[in-house]
């Protein structure tokens, strides 16, 4: 369970771990392979798509998905502060320069600033894609075990590349506690964090600089374990993943034909979809 | 924050594999080159996976700024500084992954995301080397100079990969789109700032405290250090 998290609107990975491996969903219970190849075909899905209706039924579909793994939606609205930022910042400016129809305007510093029908309609298609392949992600990872993520993290990726991975993800707990412990310890000392730019710049390095001392000293004192016990260059797995079940091929299947659909719909033939 | 993310369904499918199979390619170079010069050691492994884990946890952390608002750091250059760019450039491949996994940055932008990143991290480092070596800076300003330039440069590197990619949908021009994207790149610039100036104090801290962790060109231009080079972590 997460003991604390310092801000709202990022994923606590601890409070992540403690969904991912306590939950009695379905979705739990359900394939890792399968759970990572339905989100391939949400994020080629999204990328593939344009009609809005189809994206916002993507989006609705990741959501149901969400929910019925028992995941709270109170965070998870918490949680999309940064996407959503992130798409905002990137097309703001299109929102007044896309050609379109006008629906406000407004003078700012004397200068005629319009809101265009087709540059709400790009931020609404952009935020919609992103939410519904986050949604989804962050329920696969919020159902899915760290032993399982790690099969399939030493399977996909490079050996050099999964060693990193597997380690990085399992003391980033230990890490993170690390950092709130001495933000705590500042708190109780000095009680307010907004000082001035020099001092507060400053007091923030020593923080962080300390943080990576000790990942230093951590990460030799790891290495000697781990040599000491004969790493021999690969983690041993956890487990061996099943293979996943017909159901599990029935929804990959049809994920894949409706990626297959869209891509035709897209760059062939877009009466195919009814042209939504 | 520094940089701006992409996230999922900004590009098209065809960008997407383009951006994608280039970081790769880096990537696959980096690894590349790692096996070159003696293997990715079990200690240089265990110390870009607790740089990934401690950059990942000062991420999730807000720095109030005054009239900002409030600030997070990924400090890309930083760990560029500390542990090269072969390795460096691993661990923001996977400091990108964990991140997807989050929703800061899609899955399908990884390859945008890593490319920009890499940029960080290799300038951080060649940039650090340079001004502390060639023009014998003090750590600060080394520290500075390299996080900022190299955070300004990625910035105008996001510019250029979404011009050249194009928005999904937009039916703006490539000069449009550059327009709009170069106002964004202004608001990131002050943000790296604010980046270079931390990443300056850090750079500082660890000089004082532990100077055998910075790279082993820092030997024998800082103050008092006079420890061995042969344990120094960059790789190049």
């Amino acid at each position: 369970m997460s003991r604390r998290s310092y801000s709202k609107h990022i994923p606590d990975f601890r409070l992540i771990s403690h969904y991912a491996e306590n939950g009695r969903s379905h979705i739990h219970g359900m394939n890792a392979w399968t759970k990572a190849a339905l989100l391939g075909c949400v994020l080629a899905l999204a990328i593939v798509l344009t009609g809005m209706y189809l994206l916002l039924l993507l989006y609705f579909l990741s959501l149901v998905y969400y929910v019925v793994a028992r995941l709270p939606l109170k965070l998870l609205i918490g949680w999309y502060s940064l996407p959503v930022f992130f798409v905002v910042t990137l097309t703001l400016f299109f929102l007044f320069t896309e050609p379109g129809k006008e629906l406000v305007s407004f003078s700012l510093f004397g200068t005629r600033v319009v809101i265009t029908d087709a540059g709400v309609l790009l931020l609404a298609k952009l935020m919609v894609r992103a939410l519904a392949v986050v949604t989804f992600s962050l329920a696969l990872i919020m159902t899915t075990r760290f032993q399982d993520i790690g099969a399939i993290a030493s399977r996909l990726l490079p050996s050099p590349l999964a060693n990193m991975f597997l380690l990085s993800y399992r003391f980033t707990f230990e890490t993170t506690d690390e950092v709130s412990d001495v933000l705590d310890a500042m708190h109780s000392r000095s009680g307010n964090l907004v000082r001035g730019i020099t001092r507060q710049t400053r007091m923030f390095a020593g923080i962080f600089g300390l943080g990576f001392i000790h990942a230093f000293e951590r990460g030799e004192r790891i290495a000697k374990a781990m040599e000491a016990r004969g790493f021999s260059g690969k983690f041993p797995e956890y487990s061996a993943l099943a293979r996943p079940s017909a159901g599990g091929y029935a929804m990959v299947a049809f994920g894949t034909a409706c990626f297959a659909l869209a891509l035709y719909a897209r760059y062939f033939d877009s009466s195919i979809l009814g042209g939504m | 924050m520094a940089h701006v993310h992409l996230e999922d369904g900004a590009f098209s499918l065809f960008w997407v594999i383009v951006w994608s199979i280039a970081a790769l390619g880096l990537i696959w170079i980096a690894i590349y080159g790692l096996g070159r010069r003696g293997g990715l050691t079990t200690r240089k492994m265990a110390i870009a996976a607790m740089c990934v884990a401690i950059g990942f946890a000062i991420f999730q952390i807000e720095i109030p700024i005054p009239f900002v608002g409030a600030v997070h750091m990924n400090l890309t250059p930083l760990i560029g500084i500390l542990v090269g760019p072969g390795l460096g450039s691993l661990c923001i491949l996977i400091i990108n992954i964990f991140s997807a996994a989050i929703g800061h940055g899609g899955w399908g932008m990884i390859g945008a995301n890593t490319l920009v990143n890499l940029i960080e991290v290799v300038m951080g480092f060649y940039l650090y080397r340079l001004l502390r070596s060639t023009f014998k800076l003090g750590r600060f300003p080394s520290g500075f100079g390299a996080a900022t330039t190299a955070l300004v440069v990625s910035a105008f590197a996001v510019v250029a990969i979404v011009t050249v990619s194009g928005i999904q949908d937009s039916a703006q021009s490539a000069e449009g789109t550059l327009g709009n994207m170069l106002l964004l790149a202004a608001v990131n610039v002050v943000a790296a700032v604010i980046e270079g100036v931390v990443t300056g104090y850090i750079i500082s801290f660890i000089g004082r405290v532990r100077p055998d962790l910075l790279p082993d060109h820092e030997h024998g231009l800082g103050r008092g250090d006079g420890k061995s080079t042969k344990e120094a972590i960059p790789d190049v």
